[in-house]
């Protein structure tokens, strides 16, 4: 095995093989004590409904007991005898010492747990924005264990009290749940820290690890570290802290942001690499929109609703669409973005991650390995992108009403010859029985006229219309559609001809549709809360699995390498415009047309 | 029959052809205002004078009993086939204005009935300003009280509103209106005081092509009466003459067949136009809207999908001291056999051939013939009794005082039915009527069967069949469209919820819904029969109760009581259960959805 980790340029840190085999074994011999799924949580019994069990104990703190498939991650052979997976859907007792989890508080033998969150990079702004923040409502409203610490690690020197203050400037409460907000903030800030190093110092996580064990005491230790930091320290960062901070005797595992390499080849590096340190259901590769409410929501309306079960095919739809677009651009942050593009920021994990959740067979259950072997069948049925079924385009500087829109290449931090795309629109064609020959578009880009993530499931025409009259000649312009929008005010609604009232016969599209802020007036939680509680959880059906990720790699790779060989000149649109004509033409060539662009898309 | 009263065959023979047009786009439309916007089946042509042409292009006279018309007709029942020589160059329509110039006469036979004041005037005049009437137009009210012209339109006036969206020159409009109305004082047998009419309305019809439509506002009684009088007396010498004929038609399937028998005497198929006024509100027009022009309803529409279907009507009052006449029918005629039934089988029917009103009927007849004979131990009945609520007494059916001491008529039933056809075996129709219920409503619901498999079930706990999805169609009050879907509660957890995606009328659509009497009347003046119901169904609907309600009278059930203002018996829970189905309108989760 190559104990040399180089992907791209980005990545040069050297290990010896033979401290990586020990290590290895010394994370595996963890795994009997991983499979202590008795926490002692102290959660409200309102959290009732996640896929977890609680059992009130006599002197009324909560039990929780997780019945998932902790480990059973297929990349790791080694687990086998472990997996769970007789413990899945139902109440069995997991272990001999558990079978009476009344007991659990008298049986002196079984320690509490918990947990330490380290947040890597904690002085980023993904940690500011998003992480503590998430934290923090998590913990508010009760789905934290009763034992918890967060751990700030960074390079700039900072005390507890500094990281504090940094903190609590983000930290809001939701509307609904103002009471008692500020002493909430401050009992969640206590258990804040801070440890200064540097990410490829295993001494500096050493003291780190002396640290956590402190709060740790007398408790089984799980340890959960969030990687808020760029791509080329990833895999220092897994070293030092599966070296140097791991947990002894609990869990330990990594959450991973995006990017995940920049093709299949520095993909599949990162991936060697982090498995050299991690094994693979330690690995919690975070791509957030899975976590949006109404992409979680994307299965339970297929799969719980008669009404959508014979429509989910090539026989009744005739094209899907899935959508991104911002209203703003790199805005003087673009350093990262030139060096990826739309295509690898956006289509290749969030949209693909969607769109593979949308056409996957039904599973054989809900749980993480049978959801994911379902997503990379889909992945696995597609052509790869052919470069004329690819529109690429870049903004340009715009005026309207006296205002100056930049261009893409007028941000400092971007090359002004960059080639770089900020929109991007794709057909893609997932070859098995159910969908052959549907076109899954997509679309994304930056800088267009409005903000939104959507999914539009257009249907086919009414064959043999009786109404056909009444459409003039198109008969698809008359054609159902769901469309469920991701982000902002989430709403799935569905089109339908109706009848308009009166006298006449004149017909109509009209929306059946539900409106989640009307419907649902309680704040709908950030993807990140929902992210950080299934990875303390373990529930990994929201994290992407090594081969899914490859199968993403090997659907774009050849497509990105053409573009960048080729030197593809993006097509220029203005700033704040509904993106270059070009992605009409590559709709119309499959007899499509954008959902969002028509003109009754004014919704 | 049609043979001894010539006049009326030929007559009406020779207008179809110097009047019907098919398939045309009409260039631009005689009706102003509301109706030429619109795209009735009717299409409009102007002619260069100005003057309206109605160029009709439904079937006329296709109907089944018609046969003298039929091969003619037929001919032209595709394409822009020219109907008869003169017609070919539709551009001279113009030059030939003269003879083309028609005007149509109401006559509300029984004018001074309820039925008329409420609804018919009223209707009659929400066409008239939304310029949906030909331009020429009488209106005549005949009843037996001696009235003035003037005293008639008093009546009327009372009666007339303008919908809120059109409160602009309102008064003008009616006062425009009320001078085409006219009364005249008859007997209904009488021929000679119908001849007397046919000479005042020949005075308002000039020379023009005259049609004539008589709506039969009066007791069943005096049907066949009326009838013969206008046939014989008062029918157009040259244009149509058509029959608006109101429910009931009979009590049973020997009694109906008589008066279909009688009315056909006087009039061809064609000219009666038996009036069911369910079919002429917006959802239940709207129903074949959904089912055939969308696609994602197509492949749910069949027993596979489908669990069962209820069809509810219920009122919030009793029969109030008018229970005289409903006393002789009760529930199941009144709402039942012909209401329910007819929403049935347009909810049910195969596609048909195209919209045309033969075609839709033929569909429906074959419906209502695949269909079981009602049982005895699928029904139900009930009966209101009398209840204190809040210090207010209700009474009872018996308290009425036009009702018998011990009167057994039903005014609330349920019943199951089943079709037996490919589509629908096994699926139960339920139907639930009653009055003097706690709230007043019709609906459409479709419960869909259970998801094979359920991922979720889970999160559903035992009873998978309360997690259906349901699609309702509210026909009143407060018209609406929504389908119960299950989805994620927001939030960290997974909990489902049964929401809907809905479709409210009265929030995506402002204007007024137009009363189901417009919609039939203008359809009657237009020729156009979808929403009528034809013989052969009627003898079919009537075929499926009469047994059970022979069975009924006979064995003199005794109707369930029920509280004035309750749910109903709770038999018809039983009668539900029965089928493994719940009333979808009494469910806990109901409460929500209002």
């Amino acid at each position: 095995m190559m104990a040399r980790c180089s992907f791209d340029s980005w990545l040069s840190t050297i290990l010896s093989p033979s401290s990586f085999e020990c290590e290895q074994l010394s994370w595996k011999s963890m795994w009997p004590n991983r499979r202590n799924s008795v926490h002692l949580f102290h959660v409200s019994a309102k959290f009732y409904r996640r896929r977890k069990l609680f059992g009130k104990t006599t002197n009324g703190s909560s039990v929780m007991v997780l019945f998932k498939q902790d480990g059973l991650a297929t990349n790791t052979p080694a687990n086998g005898p472990l997996a769970g997976k007789s413990t899945i859907g139902e109440l069995r007792p997991l272990s001999t010492s558990e079978e009476n989890p009344e007991g659990v508080n008298f049986g002196k033998g079984v320690m509490e747990s918990t947990i330490s969150i380290t947040v890597v990079g904690a002085s980023g702004d993904l940690a500011k924005k998003k992480i503590f923040p998430a934290l923090f409502a998590l913990y508010y409203e009760g789905f934290l264990p009763k034992h918890f610490t967060v751990f700030g690690y960074a390079r700039s020197k900072m005390t507890d009290e500094e990281l504090r203050t940094m903190v609590s400037k983000t930290l809001t409460c939701r509307i609904d749940q103002r009471e008692n907000c500020g002493d909430k903030m401050e009992q969640f800030l206590k258990r804040c820290f801070y440890h200064s190093g540097q990410y490829n110092s295993e001494e500096n996580f050493a003291e780190l690890d002396k640290k956590l064990r402190e709060k740790e005491v007398g408790k089984v230790p799980n340890r959960l570290f969030y990687l808020s930091i760029p791509p080329n320290i990833f895999v220092d960062v897994v070293r030092c802290a599966s070296y140097s901070a791991s947990s002894s005797t609990g869990w330990t595992r990594v959450i991973v942001e995006k990017p995940f390499g920049r093709d299949s080849e520095s993909s599949a590096e990162l991936t060697r690499c982090l498995k050299l340190y991690l094994n693979e259901d330690q690995i919690f590769r975070i791509d957030h929109y899975l976590g949006k409410e109404l992409v979680e929501n994307l299965s339970v309306l297929r799969f719980s609703n008669l009404v959508f079960e014979p429509l989910w095919s090539r026989n009744y739809i005739r094209n899907v669409q899935f959508i991104f677009s911002e209203d703003f651009g790199t805005e003087g942050r673009g350093g990262y973005f030139d060096s990826y593009g739309i295509i690898r920021d956006i289509m290749q994990n969030h949209l693909l991650q969607i769109l593979a959740l949308f056409a996957m067979e039904t599973p054989v259950s809900l749980d993480a390995e049978d959801i994911r072997n379902e997503k990379v069948k889909v992945l696995r049925s597609m052509r790869p992108l052919q470069l004329d079924d690819v529109i690429t385009g870049q903004y340009k500087g715009h005026m309207k009403g006296g205002k100056a829109y930049p261009a893409y290449t007028d941000d400092p931090t971007v090359p002004n010859d960059s080639l770089t795309a900020t929109f991007a629109a794709a057909a893609l064609f997932i070859d098995n029985a159910r969908w052959d020959g549907v076109p899954f578009l997509m679309k994304a880009g930056k800088a267009l006229h409005k903000r939104g993530a959507e999914i539009r499931v257009q249907f086919r025409h009414v064959p043999g219309n009786l109404y056909k009259r009444t459409f003039g000649t198109d008969l698809d312009k008359a054609t159902n559609e769901l469309v469920i929008r991701v982000q902002p005010d989430e709403t799935i609604y569905l089109k339908i001809n109706n009848k308009i009232p009166g006298l006449g016969m004149r017909l109509d599209r009209s929306n059946l549709d539900l409106h989640y802020a009307a419907r649902y007036p309680r704040e709908i939680p950030d993807a990140y809360e929902r992210l950080l509680l299934d990875a303390i959880e373990g529930e990994r059906r929201l994290f992407i699995r090594s081969d899914e990720l490859d199968a993403a790699w090997a659907l774009f790779s050849p497509l990105l390498k053409e573009l960048e060989e080729k030197k593809i000149a993006p097509e220029l649109y203005p700033y704040g415009s509904r993106g270059p004509v070009g992605a009409h033409y590559l709709a119309a060539k499959y007899n499509v047309r954008w959902g969002d662009l028509s003109s009754d898309g004014q919704e | 029959m049609a043979a001894s009263l010539p006049h009326y065959s030929s007559q009406s023979g020779v207008s179809y052809s110097s009047r019907h047009v098919r398939h045309r786009e009409a260039p631009a439309s005689v009706y102003q205002g509301f109706c030429s916007k619109t795209y009735r089946k009717l299409v409009s042509d102007q002619s260069p004078s100005g003057f309206p042409l109605n160029a009709v292009f439904m079937q006329q006279g296709l109907a089944t009993a018609a046969t003298e018309k039929v091969t003619p007709l037929k001919q032209m029942k595709d394409g822009m086939l020219p109907l008869s020589p003169p017609q070919e160059g539709l551009d001279d329509l113009g030059s030939m204005k003269e003879e083309r110039e028609s005007t149509v006469s109401i006559t509300v036979v029984g004018a001074s009935g309820d039925l008329a004041k409420k609804k018919i005037f009223p209707a009659l005049f929400a066409l008239f300003y939304e310029d949906c009437l030909p331009k020429h137009f009488t209106v005549y009210g005949y009843a037996r009280s001696k009235m003035t012209d003037a005293e008639l339109r008093n009546m009327v006036a009372k009666t007339l509103t303008c919908r809120i969206d059109k409160r602009e020159n309102c008064s003008d409009k009616m006062e425009q209106f009320l001078k085409r109305c006219f009364y005249h004082s008859g007997q209904y047998d009488s021929e000679e005081n119908f001849a007397a009419l046919d000479k005042k309305l020949k005075e308002h019809e000039a020379s023009r092509l005259s049609n004539r439509l008589f709506y039969l506002s009066t007791p069943p009684s005096i049907f066949i009466d009326a009838v013969r009088c206008a046939s014989q007396s008062a029918s157009s010498a040259n244009g149509w003459t058509r029959v608006i004929v109101e429910k009931p038609f009979g009590r049973d399937l020997g009694s109906s067949a008589a008066l279909t028998r009688a009315l056909k005497q006087y009039l061809e198929e064609e000219q009666i136009f038996r009036i069911d006024h369910y079919l002429g509100k917006e959802l239940v027009e709207n129903l074949s809207v959904l089912r055939f022009s969308n696609l994602v309803f197509e492949p749910l529409w069949s027993r596979q999908y489908i669990r069962n279907v209820q069809f509810l009507f219920s009122e919030d009052f009793g029969t109030e001291g008018r229970g005289g006449y409903f006393d002789n029918y009760g529930i199941i005629r009144d709402i039942m056999q012909n209401h329910l039934l007819q929403i049935l089988a347009l909810f049910a029917m195969e596609t048909p051939v195209s919209l045309d009103a033969e075609d839709i009927r033929n569909e429906k007849v074959k419906v209502l013939r695949s269909m079981r004979h009602l049982q005895l131990e699928d029904v139900v009945i009930g009966q209101y009794k009398s209840h204190t609520k809040g210090g207010i007494s209700y009474p009872s059916y018996l308290d009425d005082k036009t009702v018998p001491k011990n009167s057994l008529t039903p005014t609330f039933a349920a019943a199951a039915l089943f079709i037996d056809n490919a589509r629908w075996d096994g699926v139960p129709f339920l139907m639930k009527a009653g009055k003097a219920l706690h709230t007043r409503r019709a609906e459409i619901r479709v419960q869909f069967r259970h998801v094979p498999g359920n991922l979720y079930k889970r999160s559903f706990g035992t009873d998978l069949d309360r997690a259906t999805n349901e699609l309702v169609i509210r026909v009143q009050p407060d018209e609406a469209i929504y389908l119960k879907i299950n989805n994620k509660i927001p939030g960290l957890g997974m909990r489902l919820d049964r929401s809907n995606l809905n479709l409210h009328y009265a929030a995506r659509y402002s204007k007024e819904i137009p009363d189901a009497y417009e919609r039939l009347l203008l359809d009657a003046i237009e020729g156009e029969r979808r929403l009528f119901i034809r013989s052969d169904e009627l003898d079919a609907a009537w075929e499926l109760f009469t047994p059970l309600l022979k069975e009924i009278e006979e064995k003199k059930i005794a109707p369930e009581l029920y509280p004035y203002g309750s749910r109903g018996p709770v038999g018809a829970h039983y009668l539900a259960a029965k089928y493994n189905v719940r009333w979808g309108d009494l469910n806990a989760e109901h409460q929500h959805e209002s």
